[in-house]
């Protein structure tokens, strides 16, 4: 009998250990980034600032997304603080690698839409603790990873893969994420600076199922070198919803919300 | 007389708020400002910018009414910046009532952007959007995918507003042979049908590029100092002069465009303008010639290490150019901008300057920007004239620094 689990026992890891073989942690990235989420989507944003005193600073969007496979279109009207309210800003972003976003703000003071740089990914957007990049969909192949082991955060079984960027000068130098096994799901990331320190840990607090997709409804960046902290939250999403091409115009930019 | 109308704007305002869901928002602001040369006050400003905006369905209202009380000549001004009505269809739109039109890419340079007139009684260092002024206009936007057609109607014109004579942002005039008076007679346009303005504008804005073609039948809205000499018999010389300043119409054709090239933006703009009235020393022809006018710039933006950099070179160049014009043939003028964010973008340092190449001038705004809550806001900063001559360097003795304290609400 004991030699019989005993084999038992022994074919289970080596079928583990088989399976975790099979999978790269560029495969994993992959299935990250290939998560259906919908053709659009529509939903609040509301960032929380809070600084190592404790103030807190609350930004309010409201957003619209849509993605048409080899293009993503976002629009983004402000509504709170009030001297950015009507503040919109849109991102076209492309999935051939390399071909650069394109960038339009729409300032209610000035009254036209510019045409922005971006090349300033690596800036932090309205103040939070997050880069333009770091709500963008970084693709797979800017990164090699490896898949570094499997452990639990939350009861959850995740991978833990270590992503290294190609490009030397890239504002990390390295980020570690913990990705559910069962659903693709990152559940925490590490943000590591040049000099190869502990600089920010994003960690999902929430995600909700919205038409059999997953979407992240509550998630905490914290800048740990300067202990200050952004609560990004998402309410009222729509998934699906229809939304004309329309929505993604100089029109709208200037008509806002 | 002044607080009545407080009285009837508030009550009025408060009983459309009763009945009607209005947004309100705007701002309250103290800006006061010295002059580094003697310490004279050169600004002591409160503002109370107030914007109310309703919308129901597809039909919209905005106004914006201005309360400014000047510290130093005590004087309540009460302006409405904007006040107009829109209508949206499905494929148009229609603005109409006073509104700012602002067209072209270029920033801090007028060069497409010729539909607003210009508020220049402090010169350019107001906001931009202070600096324009709202115009009666009925404005329809047409819109096919990523493009639009604008098309403007501005049924009574407004000239650009000019300093006071005794303001220190007077312009220096030019020296005459002989002793010189002003007759302002001439210096209207009759409100009438056969003397509005119109523009159109076709605008697309895409991946690869974003362009605008325009063209307009527009009044100058600085208006041509026409010179009368007057000479007692036998002398050649002129005893004086009259200069009776006269609007004259200016059409115009222009573009502009902005691209991203490798994360950078190149921009450029350009604007051909007919028969445009420059001041000439030739008296026989009362001190005005006509010339065809181009007016071009190109504009680079990039984010270098977290700085915003923008850099932009313009040129002025008048057609079959004679040599009594005042003005240069050739006007060139540069301009740079830097910013950088620290603090989670609550404090911000700018610089923003203006170069006149022809006569070595140049005009240097450093501030810094600090947000001591949501909406609170509290910025210094400074305006240094540098030269002797030329559009910034005859503001040499007007070297200031200020400070403006801004609630957002």
């Amino acid at each position: 009998m004991k030699k019989i689990t005993l084999m038992l026992l022994t074919l289970l890891t080596i079928g583990s250990m088989l399976s975790a073989q099979k999978i790269t942690g560029l495969k994993i990235i992959e299935n990250v980034y290939n998560r259906p989420a919908g053709e659009d989507q529509t939903a609040d944003l509301t960032m929380s600032l809070i600084n190592s005193r404790g103030d807190k600073r609350v930004r309010e969007i409201k957003q619209f997304l849509k993605d048409s496979g080899n293009m993503e279109k976002k629009i983004m009207f402000f509504v709170a603080p009030a001297d950015v309210y009507n503040t919109s800003f849109m991102n076209w972003s492309y999935e051939k690698a390399g071909k650069d976003d394109n960038q339009w703000i729409y300032l209610p003071a000035l009254k036209r839409v510019k045409r922005i740089s971006s090349d300033s990914k690596s800036d932090y957007f309205m103040g939070s603790d997050f880069t333009y990049d770091d709500l963008g969909d970084r693709q797979p192949t800017d990164d090699t990873h490896k898949l570094l082991r499997e452990e639990e955060i939350d009861g959850k079984m995740c991978y833990v893969v270590e992503s290294i960027p190609k490009e030397e000068e890239y504002m990390y130098s390295k980020t570690i994420t913990w990705i559910v096994k069962d659903n693709w799901i990152g559940k925490k990331k590490d943000f590591y600076d040049e000099d190869e320190d502990l600089l920010k840990t994003l960690t999902i607090k929430e995600s909700k199922v919205i038409k059999d997709y997953i979407i992240i409804t509550l998630s905490i960046m914290h800048n740990v070198q300067s202990d200050h902290k952004t609560i990004m939250k998402l309410e009222n999403i729509k998934i699906d919803s229809g939304i004309s091409d329309n929505k993604f115009t100089e029109r709208m930019m200037k008509r806002g919300i | 007389m002044k607080q009545k109308i407080i009285i009837i704007l508030l009550l009025l305002t408060t009983t459309i708020m009763l009945n009607a869901q209005i947004t309100q928002r705007g701002f309250v602001r103290t800006y006061l400002g010295a002059l580094t040369e003697d310490g004279h006050y050169s600004i002591l400003q409160n503002t109370f910018d107030w914007r109310l905006d309703y919308g129901k369905g597809d039909v919209g209202l905005y106004v914006n009414p201005v309360f400014n009380y000047d510290g130093l000549s005590k004087d309540l001004n009460i302006s409405l910046r904007q006040a107009y009505f829109d209508i949206f269809f499905d494929n148009f739109d229609l603005r109409i009532g006073k509104q700012q039109i602002i067209w072209g890419k270029a920033d801090g340079v007028f060069i497409t952007d010729v539909i607003a007139p210009r508020n220049l009684s402090e010169f350019i260092l107001p906001d931009f959007e202070e600096i324009r002024i709202g115009i009666n206009a009925l404005k329809l936007d047409y819109y096919i995918g990523n493009a639009t057609i604008e098309a403007v109607w501005i049924p009574t014109f407004q000239p650009t507003i000019l300093p006071d004579k005794n303001s220190i942002w007077y312009p220096k005039i030019a020296e005459f042979p002989a002793p010189v008076t002003f007759d302002y007679s001439n210096a209207t346009v009759e409100q009438k049908l056969s003397e509005s303005e119109a523009a159109l504008k076709y605008s697309y804005l895409g991946s690869a590029i974003d362009f605008e073609l325009m063209t307009a039948y527009i009044w100058d809205d600085n208006p041509a100092m026409h010179i009368y000499p007057f000479f007692t018999s036998g002398n050649l010389q002129p005893d004086s002069l009259i200069i009776k300043p006269e609007y004259h119409r200016l059409p115009l054709v222009g573009t502009n465009f902005s691209k991203s090239i490798f994360g950078a933006v190149l921009r450029g703009e350009a604007a051909y303008y007919f028969d445009k009235n420059f001041s000439a020393e030739d008296l026989t022809v009362n001190g005005i010639k006509e010339k065809d006018y181009i007016h071009y710039l190109v504009g680079y933006d990039h984010n270098w290490f977290g700085v915003n950099v923008s850099f932009q070179f313009i040129q002025e160049y008048i057609l079959d150019y004679e040599d009594d014009i005042r003005n240069d043939e050739f006007s060139n003028t540069a301009t740079f901008l830097a910013s950088k964010t620290f603090i989670n973008e609550t404090l911000e340092l700018s610089l923003f300057s203006y170069f006149g190449v022809n006569n070595g001038d140049a005009l240097l705004r450093p501030k810094l920007s600090y947000d001591i809550s949501d909406g609170f806001n509290i910025l210094f900063g400074a305006n240094i004239f540098i030269g002797d001559e030329g559009n910034f360097g005859q503001y040499d003795d007007n070297d200031m620094v200020y400070l403006k304290i801004k609630y957002n609400f």
